[in-house]
């Protein structure tokens, strides 16, 4: 067994040692949407610094826990915060946790985000289903040894996203009245902002959103065979004509405007999801 | 990691203590960065204090024909400049918190305003080899970014805006100044990448697509981390050959440093007038 597979199964077993469920819905909640978490219900919470190999985040607005419970009559383990490629962590630890929840038993990953809107039909507060994406970001979770007990070398990432859960998603929102968009991900390195030259190579190259996180957990969800679903809250419209500097504030500002939404649109879906 | 990040803030500090000292009573209002074969420029500075990269403690040093690597300290026009002859390249095999040292160190020593000059590929059509060229904007195609890792807040914020990375009053005083001197500027978009092999014929019709006008290899950093800590850029490209695929010839280095020699009279006039209206 490779040496990443063993830390996954240590990680398993620490937070198998803490918790009888076995989750089959694994959430990766971003900045600013991590309430989420708050309504598990019987949640056992184990901070990432408990869990051995698991990188802790540094940033304003990010937890940085695993809460395992039930949310709608569903067995979930949610991330509340994750660690980011701009923090300094290689490509490696930022997608570890990913793998612990595959070995966890989850079966699909729903990846959240706060995102720049590049489309101009969005607006801040919009959800963004996401389609595809783009890997701007330089770098790849899978260069290196790969770990055959996780996945295959040359994962496929042709429907990364997966359309059945993108469906799903879409008849969720279209239950609950809530307009949801639907684009291409751009994730990018950060931890500046762009350049509007940056931002309009960007609209070019066919991005709707543009965000620092998602992409390699993606990547990596799909090496080890998880289904993915990815949502994007629009906090800030980086628009290259007329742009705003948006702070960190602000983009949590909008956020929690939008969570509302964002909270019940995952809910219902959750809910659809035992519904089969 | 933030072990690491202390060390590095520790060795700028040194290492602009001994550079201050090498100064005396010195205090550079402006930095520059002379790009490949634009190193001339250091020949105009009076009274010049001359100061060897390898004389400072944590200092890289540069590798590549046409970058002398030293530092050279003066006045221009009466404003009081530290020039920096040669630079570090990514290319190279430094690391990007190597290729920005220099840009930390200068604003150690409470330098507010930098200009940051270069040799590049022109790709928008109309350019000629010589042309100089005004950085309105960048694309970071490099894929590497000097602020990855943890952040230091005394130097700036976590997630910097890049919105307007080149200063706009710089820009149209340079344009002033150009206007007043007879010579022909233009603004456009600089696009970095890592080199060191030049771009082939369909990276930069890709490269035009995405809204760039010249690429290069340079700049890029040092301008994210000048920004980072607040500091006024100025950007000046010298265009120094059409970029590869415009013409059915390949592209040399001695090339590059030949046609920025034939533009340094411009680009030396541009930033001598440049200097004189920053001055306090």
């Amino acid at each position: 067994m490779s040496v990443k597979a063993v830390r996954v199964m240590e990680s398993v077993a620490a937070i198998r040692r803490l918790t009888s469920f076995r989750p089959r819905i694994g959430l990766i909640l971003g900045s600013g949407l991590g309430e989420l978490a708050d309504r598990i219900d019987s949640s056992v919470t184990i901070p990432f610094r408990e869990i051995p190999y698991f990188a802790v985040s540094t940033v304003p607005g990010h937890k940085g826990e695993l809460v395992i419970g039930q949310l709608e009559g569903q067995t979930v383990a949610a991330m509340r915060g994750r660690v980011h490629y701009y923090e300094g962590w290689p490509m490696d630890k930022v997608t570890f946790p990913v793998y612990v929840m595959r070995e966890l038993g989850v079966e699909q990953l729903i990846l959240t985000n706060a995102a720049g809107g590049l489309n101009p039909a969005f607006s801040p507060g919009d959800l963004m289903l996401i389609a595809d994406h783009l890997n701007l970001t330089g770098d790849h979770p899978l260069i290196g040894a790969n770990d055959e007990p996780l996945g295959p070398r040359f994962p496929d990432l042709s429907s990364a996203y997966d359309k059945q859960l993108g469906l799903r998603l879409k008849e969720a929102a279209k239950q609950l009245a809530i307009s949801l968009q639907e684009g291409v991900y751009a994730g990018i390195s950060g931890p500046n902002y762009l350049s509007k030259a940056e931002l309009r190579a960007l609209l070019r190259l066919g991005a709707d959103a543009l965000g620092m996180s998602t992409v390699p957990e993606a990547i990596a969800a799909n090496h080890c065979g998880m289904k993915v679903l990815g949502l994007s809250c629009i906090t800030d419209m980086a628009n290259p004509d007329l742009l705003e500097p948006p702070t960190h504030e602000q983009v949590l500002r909008v956020a929690e405007a939008a969570k509302p939404a964002f909270l019940s649109l995952l809910c219902r879906y959750i809910r659809s999801c035992g519904e089969d | 990691m933030m072990d690491a990040t202390e060390t590095y803030r520790k060795q700028v500090q040194e290492t602009a203590h001994v550079l201050q000292r090498r100064l005396g009573g010195f205090k550079p209002q402006v930095a520059l960065i002379l790009g490949s074969g634009l190193g001339a420029f250091a020949e105009e500075i009076e009274q010049p204090i001359e100061i060897p990269y390898e004389a400072l403690p944590h200092f890289p040093i540069s590798t590549v024909p046409g970058h002398a690597g030293k530092w050279v300290a003066g006045t221009v026009e009466g404003c009081p400049v530290l020039c920096m002859q040669g630079r570090f390249h990514y290319y190279e095999g430094y690391s990007m918190a190597q290729v920005t040292f220099p840009i930390r160190v200068m604003h150690e020593l409470d330098i507010g305003t930098l200009i940051i000059t270069n040799a590049s590929g022109g790709i928008r059509p109309t350019f000629q080899p010589g042309d100089l060229m005004l950085i309105e904007d960048h694309i970071n195609w490099m894929f590497a970014n000097p602020l990855r890792g943890p952040n230091v807040d005394e130097w700036g914020p976590r997630f910097p805006d890049m919105s307007q990375a080149y200063d706009r009053e710089l820009l149209s005083l340079a344009e002033q100044v150009a206007a007043r001197c007879g010579l022909s500027v233009q603004r456009g978009v600089y696009l970095a990448v890592t080199g060191p092999s030049y771009e082939t014929p369909a990276e930069i019709r890709a490269f035009r697509k995405l809204g760039a006008d010249a690429v290069g290899m340079s700049t890029v950093p040092e301008v994210i981390v000048a920004r980072h800590q607040g500091m006024r850029v100025l950007g000046i490209s010298c265009i120094a050959n059409l970029a590869s695929g415009i013409l059915d010839q390949p592209l040399s280095h001695e090339e590059v440093v030949h046609t920025s020699n034939q533009a340094k009279d411009r680009l030396t006039a541009l930033i001598k007038g440049i200097l004189k209206e920053l001055k306090r």
